[in-house]
């Protein structure tokens, strides 16, 4: 299922099997049973994370239960937009709300160290540490690419951040496909969706009347209890005929095919300049995008011990002094640092990552207080650039 | 490198401070607190850290002389004004060596050209300590540093060791001088006439500020030394050292991962332009 357009598959994180599942097996079982499996990941340990209606928003929160579980909601978005909309006779109604597993394995906040003074040096009482295992429940197919990109950032080898590690190798993935796409959604265009081809324990496809799991091998535990059929012929094909659905109703898209290369060449187009006029600089695009990784580290004093806590908290490329130093502050204008992130998702993380850091999934536009459309940026500024790449004129190899 | 290297710190024990220019000083620790000398290259950095405050990304000035870890500190941010403060016997926090170095095995046998501006110095000094430590390892070693006034050239004390070295030729010159002063008054690119470089053989390491930067890459590019034997060391504000914070980057570019030195051919397109 689903049409990879660009892979982001290449670099073997050790996480993600580098092949789609062949042998995956395929079940149904009645609508009912999604309780039933809520209850086995408990039963086994997991803290089960699953769309859960809070304060007028599906979120992405800790199930205690099946009855958490956000069913029969709709959401209507739109650029600058999100609201609730009518009942749905589904379970898995609503598409994507502001969170993702971002939230979860790279915490927007996390003490990473505790350390006193002592003797004129410094000693350390408590570094990071988890036994959290985190089950993702009913997350979107372009969350779990997402998870993945996050793997290459933050496992580069040599480089793999312990916070991020811990809560990466205890977690499963329940992604479902996606049957309707989000008036914000693009990832048919980015080939990340709208149904999951690989890295996830189990893959539901809600079917009018039944739950279609795609089941690879071994994870028959997650499953216990839960009366299954093998599915027919004609359930797998509805299956692709939903998702299929979905991926024709996506109202945005990437245009250009592979736009790396000409995103460089982009850097000078008026389009930059026209969309930040617009843009608050207030950083929600990157708090409720998926891939965005950016952090700092503070200092954080307990008054009653003198103790200081190191405590990572998430940053943004928006803020103006994300990038001050001694020598002065080079992304200073509200355009540069608006270009920063889109240049990111879509030229730099390329080279950096190979793969996009971009996964479609619309967060940035329905997030955005002013409703600024990161696809029409990125195809105003491949579509009105003002002549090539700006090199250093005089040097005879540039 | 150790796991742990990257992440915990190691107590270092400040056994002198010297005062460089009014707002520069250098903070000598005892190498053995930290590491070894085999753990450092040429135009690494360090993270130092004031307890409760927080980290600055420091370049290591020198390792192993004097059995000394070296770091000179320009006061102009929080934790650098708390660093200016600090006495012999106390004690910060230690995270490193972290990035790539210079180049050095591929200047070998070539003449070695060391472009220095301001604060741009201390990241090359052991490139020219190494010069000195091998007469003959390089094949002519021309530094050309630049300040703003006089009093801003920092290790002056050491002009005169490194100038009787072999085959190190030094050449200073400042943006304003004063009545006393007797040397060259210009911007750095205005000695490369008078160091007598040879493009054919030439291998150029640079840091300073950005626009320093710029124009000794153009004038050097004029003269015919080519891209490939430009290289520079770049500055972003390193928060985490590790690739994982973001806020050094540079176009695709970790500064604190793939960097801080870097092969000029290696950034065209995005260095140096505005805004990036």
């Amino acid at each position: 299922m689903g049409v990879t357009r660009f892979s982001t598959l290449g670099i073997e994180t050790g996480f993600f099997p580098s092949t789609r599942f062949e042998n995956a097996m395929h079940f149904t079982a009645s609508k009912g049973s999604v309780s039933r499996l809520i209850r086995n990941l408990q039963d086994l340990g997991y803290t089960v994370v699953g769309p859960s209606l809070f304060e007028g928003v599906v979120r992405l929160r800790e199930l205690r239960g099946p009855a958490d579980l956000a069913t029969g909601v709709t959401d209507v978005q739109a650029p600058g937009s999100y609201a609730l909309g009518r009942e749905s006779p589904l379970v898995f109604s609503s598409v994507n709300g502001p969170d993702s597993p971002k939230g979860y394995l790279h915490p927007a906040e996390v003490e990473l160290s505790k350390l006193v003074a002592n003797g004129g040096g410094i000693e350390l009482v408590s570094g990071f540490h988890t036994d959290r295992k985190y089950a993702f429940f009913a997350i979107r197919p372009c969350d779990l690419r997402a998870v993945e990109v996050m793997d290459r950032t933050m496992l580069a080898p040599g480089f793999e951040d312990r916070v991020y590690s811990a809560f990466r190798k205890g977690a499963i993935f329940v992604v479902v496909n996606c049957t309707r796409a989000g008036e914000n959604c693009f990832c048919a265009s980015l080939g990340t969706g709208p149904a999951a081809e690989s890295g996830y324990d189990i893959a539901i496809t809600e079917l009018p009347d039944r739950m279609l799991f795609d089941v690879p091998d071994g994870n028959t535990p997650l499953l216990q209890g839960i009366e299954l059929k093998p599915a027919t012929e004609v359930e797998l094909r509805t299956a692709e005929e939903l998702v299929q659905r979905a991926r024709e109703q996506m109202g945005r898209t990437i245009a250009e095919q592979d736009p790396s290369r000409r995103m460089y060449a982009a850097m000078d187009s008026p389009t930059w300049e026209k969309v930040a006029e617009r843009c608050l600089a207030c950083g929600n695009c990157t708090m409720v995008c998926p891939t965005c990784f950016c952090n700092t580290i503070v200092d954080r004093t307990d008054l009653r011990d003198g103790s200081v806590s190191r405590v990572r908290v998430w940053d943004s490329c928006l803020s103006k002094d994300f990038v001050y130093s001694a020598g002065g502050n080079p992304r200073l204008g509200r355009m540069s640092r608006y270009r920063q992130f889109v240049m990111h998702k879509f030229a730099y993380w390329p080279d950096e990552f190979g793969t996009y850091g971009c996964v479609g999934c619309g967060r940035c536009i329905s997030w955005c207080p002013v409703g600024i459309d990161i696809t029409e940026t990125v195809n105003g500024a491949l579509r009105d650039q003002r002549g090539g790449e700006k090199k250093m004129e005089a040097h005879p190899v540039a | 490198m150790p796991r742990q290297a990257l992440q915990a710190f190691t107590r270092g024990t400040v056994r002198g401070v010297k005062k460089e220019t009014s707002d520069t000083f250098t903070l000598l620790f005892d190498l053995a607190d930290c590491r070894s000398p085999a753990d450092f290259m040429p135009g690494q950095f360090n993270m130092l850290y004031v307890f409760g405050v927080g980290e600055v990304p420091i370049s290591v000035a020198s390792f192993g002389r004097d059995s000394h870890l070296m770091h000179t500190i320009r006061s102009v941010g929080r934790v650098t004004r708390l660093l200016a403060a600090v006495t012999t016997g106390s004690s910060v926090g230690i995270r490193g060596p972290f990035g790539r170095g210079w180049p050095l095995a591929e200047a070998e046998g070539k003449q070695l050209l060391v472009i220095a501006g301001g604060l741009g110095l201390p990241p090359l000094r052991p490139v020219i300590e190494a010069a000195i430590a091998e007469p003959g390892r390089f094949d002519g070693v021309k530094v050309m540093y630049g300040a703003r006034t006089p009093a801003d050239l920092i290790y002056s004390y050491e002009y005169p060791r490194w100038h009787a070295a072999g085959g190190c030729d030094l050449l200073l010159t400042v943006d304003r001088g004063t009545s006393d002063w007797k040397g060259n008054v210009g911007v750095v690119t205005t000695l490369f006439p008078k160091a007598g470089i040879d493009p054919g053989r030439a291998v150029a390491l640079i840091c300073g500020p950005e626009l320093m930067l710029k124009f000794s890459i153009l004038e050097l590019a004029k003269i015919g030394v080519p891209a490939e034997r430009i290289f520079v060391s770049l500055e972003r504000n390193m928060s985490c050292a590790t690739g994982t914070c973001g806020h050094c980057q540079l176009g695709p570019l970790f500064i604190c991962r793939d960097g801080p030195v870097f092969g000029y051919p290696r950034l065209r397109g995005f260095f140096p332009r505005e805004g990036v």
